[in-house]
């Protein structure tokens, strides 16, 4: 499949990278990401997974509470799916078929297994000598901790991320779902890059994302200020070193809060006009952004007084009307709600095949000319199998049943 | 490290008019993948961010944050605001392929800055607006830092679980360290204005529009498919039912055992215990069901040992379990220095510094950062007379005048 030729044409509306087609062997969350992006932005997505060891979402999971299959996962929309069983070699084969004529191949298995496969960038190269691949992994493909089993909390304690998320006074925090989702998306940053790249110059790439290492750039500024100074950060709550107020605020309702961010001198005094303080103008407690921090937690009580009597949407209306930062804690039920994301296209309706229809999320960019969409459904587990074994690769359907009768395809 | 043979946007010029953190992270991962970034900043201080927390050093402030944000940069001063500013902007965005600006909506038409003109301006050139609820909707222009685009995302209010939240149920939803929304909308800034340059020549310029918001639920969107399934999360909801952050002797680490050989291998860790060998608990719904004494038994155990032992024996026995790492951990550690992940960076003051480059490496290899931070218009010269043409004299008076 080439792909510069087929890129969209003016006019045309394609997606980015309609004509581009992704060999998808990730599972759980943060490889099957990577390559929701990619897919998100037009990509044909083919997600390889096998009845022996279906993706998760595909089982029970009993810490969720979900006793069944489940009916619609996020990160496996907008692909397509087929059964291919990597311990037979001719799966393998199929496989090594299917990225020949691909142009980019996604993986997250433990470093080492697509060495044992036989599918390493190396032998992929040798099938497809200018393939772009994108592995995933906790600790990367390298190093003498390139073995380590993790998911998404403990991606985030290794790479100091979840170390510095806490009160004070508290213990350290797990970071959740958005420390795996963040490693995918900072993979599918890379591997766009790299097949831009490749578009260039002819050469393939290998990119080897660590999710750990993720989590250290979000703390990059902390490790810089380290590094030079000696000074360790510490954890600090919803401060932020020299800006109060800065902090979420009770509201009327139920577990209701709205975030409030007063990050200079004139909005100090648009905020004190708005809450009807002036006295706090003339508060020598509250005369510099530095004493303001100082006396945070006073304010903080006095603006919590304010915020308590009001909902968050009236709190937020008032304060972005005289333009200070604010903006209700979301839910997701006030995300699927929001008109504002609704109207963009962040949040969509789609309906599955038995008729479900539910709001995801769609695509989080708007592009003038190449829009990026979110139209197919989870698929079901090798339900592309004759598209791509059939159409792409060119099997027979005799060909095709007897591999599955053979439990390759399976 | 990698050099330019691996560095993929190689070749690319990009130009960036960014006040806030996550239009400059977008620019810092090009520069950092090999694209020429050149940074546009107000004359005289440059910068907010410069003198933005974490910081360096206090008198003069130097920002730690800015330093990470802007590794790799050009940096030149234009007031966009004047005409001769804004014309050499125009000559800079002429020889670039893609713009990034953070100018608020409605500030943009008197700047010239708003997608129209540029379409006409520039018709080659890929405009990646970025900012925190869109160029486009209702909320377009509301003012948001940090804080308040995290919470638009919807992880804020899932903040904090676990042991955070048992300690302390009461306070207020937790933000993440620094920022992480801006960060994302950074990450997936770059995603769109790549995207945006693989279609540049056969379809041209064009006007992307990224949210941070819009990025940070798409990261999230966990909690809008449980809510499709149901489930409206909360962060009393969301914890696990047992593991997590435990405390130890000399620090914390965190465990989780979704599978039950990785239950076993924990039970094995903590040397076959009598509690934990109970039949009962081989199910994994009777251990959710008594996740509060599982905790206890794991919290009281783990109180008595240490974090390097655990980690070490544990992932022998494949229990997924890392230590709360800190930064000195980090910048020490065998894996950091096998993968090379930080890059001497020559600050003023403090001479070479480690600095963290990329969570990737290409090809085996990892990034390496080019140059650190000069001061705002540290470039003036090169840019607007040696490579724009333009004569010193010219720029000398344009700099009496508050130009540049």
């Amino acid at each position: 499949m080439g792909s510069s030729e087929q890129v969209a044409k003016p006019g045309t509306e394609m997606p980015p990278l309609h004509g581009v087609r992704v060999a998808d062997f990730t599972l759980h969350a943060a490889g099957p990401f990577c390559a929701h992006i990619l897919a998100l932005l037009g990509a044909e997505c083919i997600k390889i997974e096998t009845a022996g060891r279906p993706d998760i979402f595909r089982k029970p999971h009993p810490v969720y509470g979900r006793m069944g299959a489940a009916t619609f996962d996020q990160v496996a929309s907008n692909k397509l799916s087929v059964e291919l069983n990597l311990k037979d070699p001719r799966g393998v084969d199929l496989a090594k078929r299917l990225v020949a004529v691909s142009d980019i191949v996604a993986e997250s298995f433990r470093p080492g297994v697509m060495d044992r496969l036989g599918l390493n960038y190396e032998a992929l190269k040798a099938v497809k000598p200018d393939i772009v691949m994108v592995s995933v992994s906790a600790s990367g493909q390298t190093g003498p901790e390139r073995g380590y089993a993790g998911y998404a909390p403990l991606f985030g304690a290794a790479g100091g991320l979840g170390t510095l998320t806490g009160y004070e006074d508290g213990p350290p925090t797990e970071i959740r779902h958005v420390m795996d989702h963040s490693t995918g998306l900072t993979a599918a940053m890379a591997v766009l890059a790299a097949y831009l790249r490749k578009t260039r110059t002819g050469a393939g790439q290998h990119v080897d994302v660590a999710a750990r290492e993720v989590a250290c750039g979000f703390i990059g500024d902390a490790l810089l200020q380290f590094a030079a100074t000696g000074v360790t950060p510490r954890r600090m709550g919803n401060d932020a070193p020299q800006i109060a107020p800065h902090n979420v605020y009770p509201c009327t309702g139920d577990d209701a809060w709205v975030s409030i961010v007063v990050a200079d001198e004139d909005e100090w005094r648009t905020f004190a006009r708005v809450l009807q303080r002036p006295e706090w103008l003339t508060d020598a407690r509250f005369a510099s952004a530095q004493m303001r921090w100082t006396h945070r937690r006073e304010l903080d009580a006095q603006i919590s007084a304010w915020t308590r009597g009001r909902s968050r949407e009236e709190a937020t209306r008032v304060l972005q009307a005289a333009g200070v930062a604010a903006f209700p804690s979301y839910t997701a039920q006030d995300i699927v709600d929001d008109a504002h994301l609704n109207e963009r296209g962040t949040i969509k309706s789609m309906v599955g095949p038995d008729g479900e229809s539910r709001k995801v999320a769609g695509p989080p960019w708007r592009f003038s000319r190449t829009p990026a969409k979110l139209d197919r459904w989870t698929p079901g587990l090798g339900e592309h199998n004759h598209y791509v074994f059939g159409e792409l690769l060119g099997l027979s359907p005799e060909e095709i049943e007897d591999l599955v009768q053979a439990k390759v395809i399976y | 490290m990698s050099g330019e043979r691996n560095a993929p946007l190689a070749g690319f010029t990009v130009v960036e008019h960014a006040e806030g953190v996550a239009a400059s992270y977008a620019g810092r991962m090009m520069a950092v993948m090999g694209a020429t970034v050149i940074k546009v900043e107000p004359p005289g201080e440059g910068s907010g961010l410069r003198r933005a927390a974490p910081l360096l050093t206090r008198d003069p402030a130097a920002s730690a944050l800015f330093h990470y944000l802007n590794v790799g940069k050009r940096f030149v001063t234009c007031n966009v605001g004047s005409s001769d500013g804004r014309r050499l902007l125009d000559e800079l965005m002429a020889r670039a392929e893609l713009f990034i600006d953070d100018t608020p909506v409605r500030r943009r038409p008197a700047l010239r800055l708003d997608p129209q003109s540029l379409a006409v301006q520039h018709p080659q050139l890929v405009f990646l607006s970025v900012l925190p609820f869109g160029a486009a909707g209702a909320h377009a222009d509301y003012r948001a830092y940090e804080l308040n685009v995290f919470h638009a995302g919807g992880e804020g209010y899932l903040m904090p679980n676990g042991l955070t939240l048992e300690t302390f149920p009461d306070r207020p939803p937790l933000k993440i360290y620094g920022h992480f929304a801006e960060f994302i909308g950074g990450t997936s800034a770059v995603c769109a204005g790549v995207s945006a340059l693989l279609v540049r020549d056969n379809v041209g310029g064009q006007f992307v529009d990224v949210s941070v918001q819009d990025a940070n639920i798409s990261v999230g969107c966990f909690a809008v498919q449980r809510l499709g399934d149901g489930v409206l999360e909360s962060r009393h909801g969301r914890s696990f039912k047992y593991g997590g952050v435990l405390e130890c002797r000399d620090g914390h680490i965190g465990v989780l055992t979704l599978e039950q050989r990785q239950w076993e291998g924990l039970v094995k860790l903590m040397g076959d215990p009598e509690w934990a060998l109970d039949p009962a608990l081989r199910d994994p719904l009777e251990r959710s069901r008594r996740g509060a004494e599982i905790n206890e038994r794991l919290r009281a155990w783990a109180k008595t040992q240490r974090v390097d032992d655990l980690v070490k024996k544990g992932q022998a026995l494949s229990v997924p379990l890392a230590k709360y790492n800190e930064p000195a951990d980090i910048l020490e550690s065998e894996q950091s220095k096998a993968r090379g992940i930080f890059a001497p960076l020559d600050l003023p003051v403090f001479g070479s510094v480690p600095a963290f480059t990329a969570p990737f490496q290409l090809n085996g290899e990892a990034l390496g950062v080019t140059c650190a931070v000069a001061e705002a218009g540290a470039d003036n010269e090169a840019i607007w007379c040696e490579w724009l043409g333009h004569k010193t004299a010219k720029l000398e008076q344009w700099g009496q005048h508050g130009v540049v």
